[in-house]
């Protein structure tokens, strides 16, 4: 049995009268990618920081790489790297002198053939010397990686590692933390409210919805859990919800605005039937959703991971209805 | 609403096999390290410190330029060759107070940008942070001694005493500076503001800067403000240093009290840090 490379037992953060972790008990095999999924203020960050012993556990209990995180956390400490939400590095320094202070805070006497070998491999070698302000913010999210590998980590935690990349950007990291977890066989506990990140790079993943974990699995075992997909069309002339019933595959309607949602067993044998019934009334938008982990934490909560649209009760409405057409 | 991910029979984790403590030295040499490479990289940083003290002693050390040396005297209850001479050492001490803003500036800024819990996220105390931090801002502050004498052998002025007397001397300011900044850092532990460290400071250096016998002889104070100078350390440092510089004579009592001063300083400080230094 491989051990556990994060295990939790009802591990609770009370701030105030704000219970921002909720009873969390997870557990993370060594080796693994596991990914908290969640919205803003979800308590994803929260968790990070009771697991590496920034802030203090209210209750429960947490270890991290074989030690309590409560009773042992320097040990804790000396297993982990971290990278940060928003790029935290000292821009008065180069990169080698900010690789030489995080060798000098973990205690490593024998560090310099392993740094030059991550700069290499994140391809910032010829750079090194330079002050770290003049870095571009892909090349300061790999040196913030590169930091957390420094000491040879057991577990990385990556605070939205993505958040505010430009798409390239972002498809190099996603390259770099699988790459992470395969060469340095580091387990990496990553938070997201991305669904696509978690979907690419986590081999298990738990959402989580006001400091409380509401489901847990693979991301193919959670999208499994809704079996249907979801046609959603918008057309010049009005359309008679009746019609639209009446189209073979199409198991429920719902109206948003101008657009109809439809809840279909399988878009792409529906499709072509509704794309030739409403042929005649001049189809304007079509958008196919297929199951998602953003399906599945809107089918549990009402809401979007990714927040922020003002459809988010209509989607809550329509759900709940169609959970109870389920039922 | 379901929760799926609850797992009864939690194994026990790993039984600590020797201490939790992790011993500081490299984090310590690492975070002083940072905190001298930045101050001398930061040529704005480097100007004022040698300028601020030029400045003293050009413009307040005029300022009782035509007055004739025996009123001085009277005035200052010494027996002086210039007003340089007696003012240096009360400058140099003063200097000192308000070093550990520097410190305290710099750990706002680094709970600000989140490089707080870069540190704090590696086997690194509180204490250690703090210590460097206090050592970091004395050292800056350390700066200027060697300066100011310089400056105020350019102006004219000519002082007594022996190497060991000097050496004594340089300890002194050492000794003040640090124990102010541990003062300073302490106060602003769990401060993020920008604001609060000057604040402070004209809180702590304005009363301490008067109320002593660094500017003016405590003789001409009243009563109520010489038993402050009585207790202020700047006074020691002053009289300490000349004592040195006028008469060749060292009261090594004096930085007996210094000493004092700074080891309360650090141990109160480290205690108060490793409670209360905020991460962010």
């Amino acid at each position: 049995m491989t051990p556990d490379a994060i295990l939790t037992r009802d591990l609770t953060k009370v701030y105030g009268k704000l219970v921002a972790v909720d009873h969390v008990n997870m557990r993370v095999a060594a080796g693994g990618v596991f990914g908290l999924l969640g919205p803003n203020g979800a308590g994803k960050t929260t968790i990070i920081k009771l697991l590496t012993g920034l802030s203090d556990i209210t209750d429960g209990d947490a270890s991290v790489a074989g030690y309590d995180v409560r009773r042992d956390p320097m040990h804790v400490k000396q297993n982990i790297g971290w990278v940060a939400a928003e790029v935290i590095l000292d821009d008065d320094l180069s990169a080698w002198e900010n690789l030489w202070l995080q060798a000098k805070l973990q205690r490593l006497s024998d560090w310099k053939g392993r740094a030059e070998e991550i700069l290499k491999y994140f391809s910032l070698e010829d750079r090194r010397k330079d002050k770290v302000a003049t870095y571009s913010t892909g090349m300061r999210k790999k040196l913030e990686i590169a930091l957390a590998l420094l000491h040879q980590p057991q577990v990385i935690f990556m605070d939205e590692p993505t958040i505010g990349l430009d798409p390239n950007t972002r498809h190099m990291l996603w390259q770099l933390i699988t790459g992470v977890n395969r060469e340095y066989g580091i387990t990496v506990l990553l938070t997201s409210h991305y669904i696509e990140e978690a979907d690419a790079l986590c081999d298990q993943v738990s959402i989580i919805d006001r400091g409380k974990f509401v489901a847990s699995g693979s991301p193919s075992e959670l999208k499994s859990r809704v079996k249907s997909d979801f046609i959603e069309v918008e057309t010049r002339s009005p359309l008679e919800e009746a019609r639209l019933r009446r189209i073979p595959g199409v198991s429920d309607v719902k109206n948003q605005g101008k657009a109809w949602i439809m809840k279909v067993a399988s878009a792409e044998e529906v499709l072509p039937r509704i794309l030739e019934e409403l042929k005649p009334d001049g189809i304007t938008r079509i958008n196919v959703e297929k199951p998602s982990l953003e399906s599945v934490f809107m089918d549990i909560t009402g809401k979007r991971i990714e927040s922020g649209g003002g459809d988010v009760q209509d989607y809550r409405k329509f759900y709940m209805q169609l959970r109870r057409a389920r039922q | 609403m379901s929760v799926e991910n609850r797992y009864a029979g939690v194994p026990a984790t790993r039984e600590l096999a020797a201490g939790t403590r992790v011993s500081q030295g490299s984090q310590f040499a690492g975070l002083y390290g940072r905190e001298i490479l930045k101050t001398f990289r930061n040529p704005l940083v480097l100007l004022i410190t040698f300028v601020q003290p030029f400045m003293w002693l050009a413009f307040f050390g005029s300022s009782f330029s035509t007055v004739p040396l025996p009123y001085l005297d009277v005035l200052l209850h010494a027996h002086i060759q210039s007003y340089l001479q007696f003012l240096l050492p009360g400058v140099l001490s003063t200097s000192m107070l308000t070093i550990g803003m520097f410190g305290s500036m710099s750990t706002i800024q680094d709970k600000r940008f989140g490089f707080m819990k870069r540190i704090l996220i590696t086997p690194t105390s509180k204490a250690t942070v703090y210590l460097t931090k206090a050592l970091g801002s004395a050292t800056r502050g350390m700066v200027q001694i060697p300066v100011m004498i310089a400056a105020a052998l350019l102006f004219g002025a000519r002082f007594s005493g022996d190497p060991l007397m000097w050496a004594g001397w340089v300890l002194s300011l050492v000794l003040l500076g640090f124990g102010f900044s541990c003062l300073f850092l302490a106060v602003t532990a769990s401060s993020t503001d920008w604001q609060t460290p000057g604040v402070i400071s004209n809180f702590i250096t304005m009363p301490l800067m008067f109320a002593s016998g660094a500017l003016f002889p405590t003789a001409n104070f009243p009563s109520w403000m010489q038993t402050i100078a009585a207790y202020n350390p700047v006074t020691y440092a002053a009289l300490f240093g000349r004592g040195i510089v006028l008469n060749g004579q060292a009261n090594w009592a004096y930085l007996g009290y210094l000493a004092l001063f700074a080891a309360a300083m650090v141990a109160i400080g480290t205690l108060v840090a490793s409670r209360y230094l905020k991460v962010e």
